[in-house]
């Protein structure tokens, strides 16, 4: 079989048209602040079947035509896009980051993984006819896929999510991110021996063998083999021409392994998937090379991949509204309450419970690659995929603004919260002593602290260090026995010293209380107010306002 | 006035590291003005008896200087156990600057003893027949409460030791930032964030040098993006700063710990320079 001259015209043109379209769409989701994904797979039903194919369908056959000599190299990309973006999804994989965030990420993590799956394969296994299921194979094969697919998460949507809520250096994005990345893996693992319980791939092994092999390559890759990858990454990162030698040292590896798993009969990209993680684990492995080697697989090949979805799929005749809710509705309840039930178990309050279980909600493209597999591999029919990547959509779309409004009524100590007009005072006049005495009754009345109390702490604090900054500020501080901080404010009206480097007498001066075991917290509030006050300019606009609500109000919008 | 460590303990061996370990400890004894326990692993006999006397007064100690416990078993646990009943704030020991694969699965006796140890533990990478002072000291430090204790210990060692200057490193990282690139496409965002978190730690920094109110000595910092643990260890060797000193992990470290490694365990792993693990 050879490509003619008009044969290789169309497979670009095809090519062109897929990737600005993806663009396009893509431009316009991220415009709209949604996922550039669903751009690129709204690009795909725009130029397949559901669509172009439906008004123009003469059009359609001349840009993607069924001649099957195009249709293997689309489906050749398509599989090396598909490896090239697990093999990058890998590479995020921190093990390592388990270990570190503990029991409360292990139990997010598991709970996120066995709910799902449980609800999944009992409504799939008892109930198949509601997700439209009339294949020959047995309803537990099915039944196992629905629980796994139910059961994965999707790191780049949950990672983006978090970028954008501004919570990823949290505690609580921690916890999400790094139950996320187990949960990943755990999902591609339970996938890919369900791949070779029904015999796809090469089956030059018996499916003991293939399961054997599998867990063998895991152990090599992830144990014996990784101090020798990261060995290898730093001699090519410090003697070889960077970034092409790593680049192309990642690549290898990753087709390697891809090549690998495929032969012992579970799908090539969990080979690549798991040398990412390997190479990924490798300290010398550097940002950069990571950063570009994302840009690579996210500008070129995932776009192809995602509109290709669209392509394969009639979006609209295989659209059944049943199936669609029924999954939807068992991806969100799986997910949210095994996640939240994890974190709670973990020793979160409720509501940060809450928002890890929406913040691990997100399928985005990794549920629909699983589906694509699944649907390609016959285990589930088109109605069953159009479901999972319609559900996929809609958690992923969901995630951001139902945890945002979970963030905005969780109990938060940051200065904005903290600072309230019934614990400030205005044009006060009066020394130090008398502004700290002041602030510290104001205090003893919200804490369970005598003003007493409050006060000698403050003042030996004062004794040893000066806590006046710059810019008329000046943050007298004090870790005591409280469970929670307090910032109690005054306006003074003709500046008092409290010692600032600038010499400028501080007339915006914040009582701050933290608890005594938390150092970092007392940081951060102490960064924040520094942050508020840093230009002087603005400093200054707030000097001449005397009313209590408005400077309050001010302060918190600086 | 309170010694810094008020007693340390040295495991006594024959090896050519013990004896400049002896030398090493000599100095320290002295600086902190500290009771001194050897601990000798092994059955007690008057041959060896007789040579680890002898030793002894030939790296300059007095009689009176130490005592010396006598245990038997497991090389580490034994040591721990000593430490333990006597009450040690230091114990001093050599180590293997880098372990192989094998050594590395196996366990060896300094590992154990800077995960296991009950007290702060000092570990010399090149131990010397001439000791000479730590000159530059680097802390790393996370803001918590026991990372503050080991900046204390060291700013009190630095002082000791008339050195030069004492550093402060802290890493952070954000794993699965570089996968929100795949979702959005574009870097710029991803960047914009990483420069504010790392003003956000500047400050946070200019003002935790501030709380800690140490003023007899310059306080230098240096904050960095990326594995923690990895990135201070790094830092320390490239530098090549006389001691590094952390504060001792909160959790048990585990089978899994050393399997894939992280924060502290680098250290443990890889030395970079004299490592004192502060407990």
């Amino acid at each position: 079989m050879k490509l003619n001259a008009e044969n290789i015209t169309l497979l670009f043109l095809s090519l062109a048209l897929m990737l600005f379209t993806a663009r396009l769409f893509g431009e316009i989701f991220i415009k709209l602040k949604q996922p550039a994904v669903i751009g690129e797979i709204f690009a795909g039903i725009i130029l397949g079947p559901t669509f172009l194919g439906m008004i123009a369908p003469g059009w359609h056959e001349i840009i993607f035509p069924p001649s099957p000599e195009i249709r293997i190299i689309q489906d050749g990309i398509s599989i090396l896009s598909v490896v090239l973006l697990l093999l990058v999804s890998g590479l995020e994989v921190d093990l390592s980051i388990l270990l570190k965030q503990g029991k409360t990420a292990s139990l997010t993590s598991i709970m996120g993984i066995i709910f799902p799956f449980i609800i999944g394969f009992s409504v799939a296994f008892l109930f198949p006819q509601l997700f439209g299921n009339n294949y020959n194979h047995p309803t537990w094969f099915f039944a196992l896929f629905i629980g796994t697919a139910l059961s994965i998460s999707a790191l780049p949507v949950i990672a983006k999510t978090l970028l954008d809520l501004k919570i990823f250096k949290s505690h609580i994005g921690s916890i999400i991110i790094a139950a996320a990345m187990f949960n990943d893996l755990i999902g591609w693992i339970i996938f890919s021996v369900l791949l070779s319980l029904i015999g796809v791939g090469v089956q030059k092994f018996s499916l003991l063998f293939t399961i054997i092999y599998l867990f063998v390559f895991i152990f090599a890759a992830l144990i014996l083999f990784r101090r020798i990858i990261s060995k290898t990454v730093e001699i090519i990162q410090n003697k070889f021409s960077s970034p092409g030698a790593i680049l192309n040292f990642i690549l290898v590896l990753g087709f390697f392994c891809a090549a690998l798993t495929e032969y012992i009969g579970v799908h090539a990209i969990f080979g690549a998937f798991i040398i990412g993680i390997a190479i990924g684990d490798s300290v010398h492995l550097k940002e950069k090379t990571r950063e570009i080697i994302h840009q690579f697989v996210t500008n070129i090949f995932a776009p192809l991949f995602f509109v290709s979805i669209g392509l394969k799929v009639n979006f609209i005749t295989n659209f059944d509204f049943v199936v669609v809710v029924v999954v939807v509705l068992l991806a969100f309840a799986g997910k949210v309450i095994g996640g939240s039930f994890g974190a709670r178990l973990g020793g979160l309050s409720k509501k940060e419970s809450l928002i890890v279980g929406f913040g691990m909600n997100s399928r985005g493209a990794m549920e629909i690659i699983l589906g694509l597999l699944a649907l390609e591999n016959n285990l589930i029919q088109e109605v069953t995929f159009v479901a999972l990547v319609i559900m996929a959509l809609i958690t992923s779309l969901s995630s951001a603004p139902i945890m945002n409004y979970l963030l905005k009524r969780k109990e938060d100590f940051n200065l904005n919260n903290l600072l309230l007009s019934k614990n400030s005072i205005i044009s006060y006049n009066g020394n130090k002593e008398s502004v700290i005495n002041e602030l510290s009754s104001i205090a003893a009345k919200s804490t369970k602290l005598s003003s007493q109390e409050i006060v000698k702490s403050v003042m030996e604090r004062e004794e040893q260090l000066a806590t006046g900054i710059a810019n008329h500020l000046a943050i007298p501080h004090a870790k005591l026995k409280i469970s929670k901080p307090f910032i109690a404010f005054c306006k003074h009206q003709s500046g008092v010293d409290f010692g600032a480097a600038d010499g400028i007498p501080a007339q915006f001066i914040f009582l701050l209380l933290t608890p005594e075991d938390k150092n970092e917290l007392q940081l951060n509030l102490l960064a924040e107010i520094v942050k508020k006050f840093d230009d002087l300019e603005k400093v200054k606009q707030l000097l001449p306002i005397e009313d209590k609500n408005k400077l309050v109000a001010e302060i918190k919008a600086l | 006035m309170n010694a810094l460590f008020n007693k340390l303990a040295l495991a006594i061996t024959f090896s050519p590291t013990g004896k400049a370990l002896l030398q090493e400890t000599y100095r320290l004894k002295n600086l902190f003005n500290s009771k001194l326990l050897f601990i000798h692993v092994g059955e007690k006999d008057s041959d060896l008896e007789n040579q680890l006397y002898k030793i002894i007064d030939d790296a300059g100690y007095l009689k009176s200087d130490y005592e010396i416990a006598w245990t038997s078993g497991d090389t580490a646990n034994s040591i721990i156990r000593e430490c333990e009943k006597k009450k040690v704030d230091l114990l001093i020991s050599g180590a293997l600057e880098k372990e192989t694969l094998v050594k590395y699965y196996l366990g060896s006796v300094a590992r154990k003893l800077m995960r296991k140890a009950p007290c702060s533990t000092l570990i010399l990478k090149s131990p010397s027949l001439t000791p000479k002072k730590f000159n530059s000291f680097c802390v790393s430090t996370d803001y918590s409460i026991e990372s503050e204790k080991a900046i204390r210990t060291a700013y009190s060692f630095a002082l000791l030791e008339k050195a030069e200057q004492l550093n402060l490193v802290r890493d952070y990282n954000i794993p699965g930032l570089a996968t929100a690139i795949i979702d959005s496409g574009s870097m710029d965002e991803v960047e914009k964030e990483k420069s504010v978190w790392q003003e956000e730690e500047e400050q946070k920094m200019k003002l935790y040098i501030r709380e800690l109110n140490l003023k007899e000595l310059k306080i230098n910092y240096c904050i960095l993006y990326g594995k923690e643990g990895w990135e201070s260890n790094k830092y320390v060797r490239e530098n090549e700063f006389d001691l590094f000193v952390i504060s001792a992990p909160v959790k048990k470290s585990t089978f899994f710990d050393r399997l894939f490694p992280h924060e502290e365990q680098y250290s443990f792993e890889n030395l970079p320079s004299n490592l004192l693990i502060v407990r």
